[in-house]
């Protein structure tokens, strides 16, 4: 909400610069966006009296005028416009002068003739949308006075956003009560007295509630002998100031009624309403209704309407019908000033898409009882301002008044919640600043009776709130935290989860955090199964590549590493880890399960000049898969596999023992050529889910051996089918040998032996714990070893 | 050829000892001893010679080559044992880059959050986590804010189908641990979480850590006290800190907490936080006795935290995940 500060003051005294009503505000939870001064961007404009207008003797559309303005000769100025004539007054701009959007006005020469100045449209002003001519001022503004205080303009606005519960804050009194009760001065509100003519507003109409919980308050007013015109400069000046257009009195009193009291009103032409009554129902199959902005919408039984004898003329608390709009014809109003359900108002208004300035504030929940002061402020206005004889009394229907709410309150219970020392007079005092009645008042309690306009407040916990929003945030005292006991800081999880995260930062990896989201498209150009295609889909997506979650990481990072491919980056050595989602069949929730990606693209580290380039291989991501089993305690458990991104030739399935954990290998050509990826990439996917699950193991110490290891290296010449973790397996298998390590250190494959056949070569450890081990022993472990591997693979010695 | 020999010595081992450096010398000794040295030139010119003469000359040049050979290794000796010319001669470039351990980057809204984690963790919360999907129930109605509640506006929610969400903050945590946990507690929990915004300061995926301390005695003086002391750890020890009044529907009383933040464009109050004393309805759906515990919860957005620590200007940098971006941290 916009609000004036020139308005503000008709309420409570402000003596504080702009900047410290701004914080003020803020520390009273009213949260300023912006203060503007309106006047920010005009400067020596001022009031003008054109003394003649002659036409231009080069030009048909343009005009010469002599414009006094109170100061030394009359202004010479060059004019466009049609609109004035002499004698009228209006915003002349000297030359220099500044206007909104960063305009200076120069002298300058116009078809020949000279012009030394300019004279302003509403538009050029930026105080109306008007720019069809010059903005006439009222014939009493003084000659050469700053246009800024004429317009209204010298007033500061501040932009505040409301918070949901605060429906009185939407009127300009609910603001000033608060900003009364902090200064602990006082709240002027203004009259709201009527005279009434001698004719009862019963002989003129009618009002009938169908629905009392839609539209639990409904008052009506007939007012007659109305005279449509514009409203006057002030009251426009304001409307415009909270961000309103102006558009004729009687709309424009309702508004500013609003603005003032936070209760919306509307006003209908009482002759166009068939029967001149009015009837509050829910609408009724097939109704529709031409709303004032010259939609038609079709009703649904579920929203709440305003009608006539026969049709809806408004859709309640949101927009009034067209038909029964206020013309400048209109000589009879029928006035409006209705508390209506907040749920009803907020789900029309919703199914709609028709948020508008009472809606807005229907939904928050107005106050029942400001309806009767709105409606009597307005009448008053319409009286004076547009001759309006006001018939006498209410329509008030209002079947079943709210009661009011009483709230105790424990003063003890205040300073406990709030680590407060606040005596029992003072917490009185704030509450009685807001509006809060004490009716039963104890040495330890009291009885608040809240406040009609105060809904939100439901009970103690509200009221010691507003406590302590009076009392400031800002005096709380800060205590330093208590460092609590506690059994378990990070659950296992998660430390492995962390612990992991950095084992990968170490390793040369670089973190990445995608977007969670996906679409079938990413699933299916990554080449992933069909079943990640099984997602959990959204409901109200914001476009099409973000319909649903993800069921992999390698959608993301595959995308992520292309991006950066793009823009040059030749290394990329990137991870991820982060939740996958699968929807369960027989759960309202997915299964979400931590992954892990890695994406391996180009070299480690990048170009050095003391070795040359080597880009990463299959073998360089099997090491990260490694590196992770072996931060859980474990080896993977490998085997060639297909899977759908990865080619052929060079993809494993990566187990956990016989669990199946994820995959790792090569993109092929179809994921690469579709993400425009150059290099050859690695990627791996694994679900961290087992890898966590798994018991930590502490390493048991085991002693060092006193007597030194033989080494021996052995290559058998094997098929080349025969893969290299099943020799390696056997040789650990093989008994009776006093072997306590062997590795691979080199595979051939050439000329040198038969095709079809590979070499291995192992290096091999033996050791005792209780003695050097002698040659002969040695040679034996490794003929056993030799004999088995003999004996399974048909291996020969090389 | 005497002369020629005299020549030789005179110049050469005057050479010698002008000689400055090890390189310097060899050349020398290339020049002199070497295949096509100048006194091997001579040796081999004395065949040409009388025999009587050559005897003579071809002692005084082997004599003189041993002379020369001498002179040459001495130098050498000094020069390397002066060192001077041998580290100049023989250092390692020590300006070429190192051979360095592979680094990787941390992302910042993930070093961020583990960053804030551990100073709750310092102070004894425990990191507790929920759902990305999450039951309406207790992303909204558990948190005190029932359907066609207008603080539901305050969250433009992603739907997956009635009754289920993604969710628009880390609150659900909160009642998924007092569901399973009688009080005291006192957690952290940080996630992701989603809302339909999509502009230059929004995006539809970011990242927040909740806070939850229930306790007897718990106050908001207390609440006041825990986070300025955990803003001025994280952000450093002079920082300004505003508290100010809010709604949440969930905590009552409410506030927001701002920190002053100094940018080349100067001094500006950056919102960080929310927070507030658990509202006692919250009590209820976690069956906690509101007479007998209060508490405070507190919830902030990392990207926010990350974007102000590092002067980044778009929240799309931060899941975009360029690695010129990346690296930078």
């Amino acid at each position: 909400m916009r609000v004036s500060l020139n308005w503000l003051n008709e309420f409570v005294n402000i003596d504080l610069e702009p900047s410290e009503l701004a914080h003020k505000l803020m520390m009273l939870g009213l949260d300023v966006e912006s203060v503007d001064y309106l006047g920010a961007e005009i400067s020596n404009v001022v009031v003008g009296k054109i003394l003649s207008i002659e036409p231009h003797p080069a030009a048909d559309k343009l005009v010469v005028c002599q414009t006094d303005i109170g100061e030394g000769d009359p202004l010479q100025i060059v004019c466009g416009a049609k609109n004035m004539s002499v004698g009228d007054k209006v915003p002349t701009a000297k030359v220099g002068a500044t206007l909104p959007g960063g305009i200076t006005i120069g002298r300058r020469k116009m078809r020949g003739i000279e012009s030394c100045g300019m004279m302003c449209s509403g538009k050029e002003l930026g105080v109306s949308d008007d720019q069809e001519g010059l903005l006439i001022l009222s014939p009493d503004a003084p000659i050469g006075a700053d246009i800024c205080v004429v317009l209204g303009l010298d007033d500061y606005v501040f932009d505040i956003e409301i918070t949901p519960n605060r429906g009185d804050w939407a009127g300009m009194i609910g603001v000033a009560r608060d900003l009364a009760a902090a200064f602990g001065s006082e709240l002027h509100i203004p009259s709201a007295e009527v005279e009434e003519n001698d004719q009862c507003v019963e002989n003129y109409s009618s009002v009938v509630i169908e629905d009392t919980l839609g539209c639990p308050r409904y008052i009506g007013r007939v007012l007659l002998d109305v005279e449509i015109k514009p409203s006057p400069e002030w009251m426009q000046q304001r409307l415009r100031a909270a961000g309103q257009r102006p558009i004729n009195n009687i709309v424009d009193i309702t508004n500013y009624i609003m603005l003032e009291t936070g209760q919306p009103l509307h006003a209908f032409d009482y002759d166009k309403l068939i029967e001149n009554r009015i009837v509050v129902r829910r609408a009724r199959p097939a109704e529709s209704l031409r709303t004032i902005d010259g939609i038609v919408r079709p009703l649904s039984p579920e929203m709440l309407v305003i009608a006539d004898a026969q049709n809806p003329v408004a859709l309640a608390g949101i927009m009034g019908g067209a038909d029964t709009e206020v013309t400048e014809a209109t000589k009879r109003v029928f006035l409006e000033s209705a508390f209506f359900d907040p749920i009803t108002i907020r789900r029309t208004a919703k199914a709609l898409s028709l948020m508008t300035e009472a809606a807005q504030r229907f939904q928050r929940g107005a106050d029942p009882e400001m309806t009767k002061f709105a409606i009597n402020r307005a009448a008053r206005l319409m009286k004076e301002l547009a001759g309006a004889t006001v018939t006498t009394g209410l329509l008030d229907v209002y079947p079943n008044p709210k009661p009011t709410k009483e709230i105790t309150l424990r003063f003890a219970r205040t300073n406990l919640l709030l680590g407060t020392n606040i005596p029992s007079g003072e917490q009185t005092r704030y509450l009685k600043g807001l509006g809060f009645v004490p009716t039963q008042t104890g040495e330890n309690s009291a009885v608040f009776c809240v406040p009609s306009w105060r809904h939100d407040c439901q009970q103690e916990a509200d009221l010691i709130e507003e406590i302590a929003r009076l009392y400031g945030y800002d005096l709380l005292e800060t205590p330093l935290p208590v460092v609590r006991r506690s059994d378990q800081v990070f659950a296992p999880e998660e430390k492995r989860t962390k612990g992991l995260r950095h084992r990968l930062l170490e390793s040369g990896l670089t973190e990445m955090m995608n977007m969670t989201f996906i679409s079938p498209k990413d699933i299916t150009q990554a080449c992933l199964p069909d079943t990640y295609l099984d997602m959990v889909k959204l409901a109200n997506p914001l476009s099409e590549n973000y319909s649903g979650m993800r069921t992999s990481l390698l959608p993301g990072i595959i995308r992520a590493a292309a991006h950066s491919a793009r823009r040059g980056i030749e290394d990329i050595c990137v991870f991820e880890i982060g939740p996958v989602y699968r929807p369960q069949p027989d759960a309202d929730l997915p299964k979400e399960s931590l992954h892990l990606a890695i994406l391996l693209s180009g070299s480690l580290g990048g170009k050095h000049w003391s070795s040359p380039l080597r880009n990463v291989d299959f073998y360089d991501i099997k090491g990260y898969v490694e590196l992770v089993f072996e931060y859980f305690g474990d080896v993977p458990v490998c085997e060639t596999a297909d899977f759908g991104p990865l080619d052929p030739r060079e993809a494993a399935r990566v187990a956990l023992g016989d669990i199946p954990v994820g995959w790792m290998g090569r993109l092929n050509r179809k994921v690469t050529a579709t993400y425009d990826l150059e290099k050859p990439v690695y990627v791996a996917e694994l679900n961290l889910e087992p890898l966590l699950g798994r018991e930590w193991q502490t390493p048991t110490f085991e002693p060092i051996p006193a007597f030194p290891a033989a080494l021996r290296d052995l290559a058998v010449v094997v098929d080349q089918s025969v893969p290299a973790a099943a020799i390696l397996e056997t040789v650990k298998l093989s008994r009776g040998t006093s072997l306590v390590d062997v590795r691979v250190f080199d595979v051939y494959v050439g000329n040198q032996i038969p095709p079809g056949k590979k070499s291995v070569a192992l290096a091999l450890k033996f050791q005792s714990m209780e003695r050097t081990l002698t040659e002969d022993e040695v040679q034996e472990s490794c003929d056993t070893i030799l004999r088995k591997l003999k004996q399974e693979f048909g291996a020969e010695l090389r | 050829m005497r002369q020629k020999l005299e020549e030789l010595r005179t110049n050469a081992l005057k050479e010698i000892d002008e000689v400055s450096d090890l390189s310097q010398l060899e050349a020398l000794r290339v020049r002199i001893l070497g295949r096509k040295g100048s006194l091997t030139e001579i040796l081999r010119g004395l065949g040409q010679i009388p025999l009587e003469e050559r005897r003579v000359l071809g002692q005084m040049a082997n004599e003189l080559k041993g002379v020369l050979q001498e002179a040459m290794d001495s130098k050498k000796k000094a020069l390397e044992a002066s060192g001077k010319a041998s580290a100049k001669e023989m250092a390692l470039d020590v300006t070429l880059p190192g051979r360095r351990p592979p680094k990787g980057h941390p992302h910042p809204v993930m070093q961020v959050a583990e960053e804030i984690v551990e100073i709750f963790a310092e102070l004894g919360f425990q990191v507790a986590s929920g759902p990305d999907v999450e039951l309406e129930y207790y992303n909204f109605d558990s948190l005190n804010t029932p359907k066609d509640h207008p603080a539901r506006d305050l969250h433009d929610t992603f739907f997956v189908k009635p009754g289920v969400v993604l969710r628009t903050q880390t609150s659900p945590v909160q009642m998924r641990v007092m569901e399973k946990t009688p009080p005291p507690v006192a957690i952290v929990a940080p996630g992701r979480v989603y809302r339909v915004d999509a502009d230059a300061t929004h995006s539809p995926m970011f990242y927040q850590i909740e806070g939850l301390l229930v306790d007897k005695g718990v106050s908001f003086a207390d609440l006041k006290g825990t986070l300025i002391y955990f803003l001025r750890r994280f952000f450093g020890k002079g920082t300004k800190v505003r508290f100010r009044p809010h709604y949440f529907p969930f905590t009552e009383p409410s506030a927001e907490v701002d920190v002053l933040w100094k940018t080349d464009k100067g001094e500006k109050w950056l919102e960080i936080l929310g927070c507030g004393m658990v509202h006692p309805e919250v009590f209820k759906y976690a069956k906690y006795d509101y007479e007998k515990y209060t508490g405070y919860a507190f919830g902030m957005g990392v990207d926010r935290i990350a974007m102000a620590r590092y002067s980044i200007n778009s929240i799309h940098y931060l899941y975009e995940n360029d690695l010129r971006f990346l690296e930078q941290f």
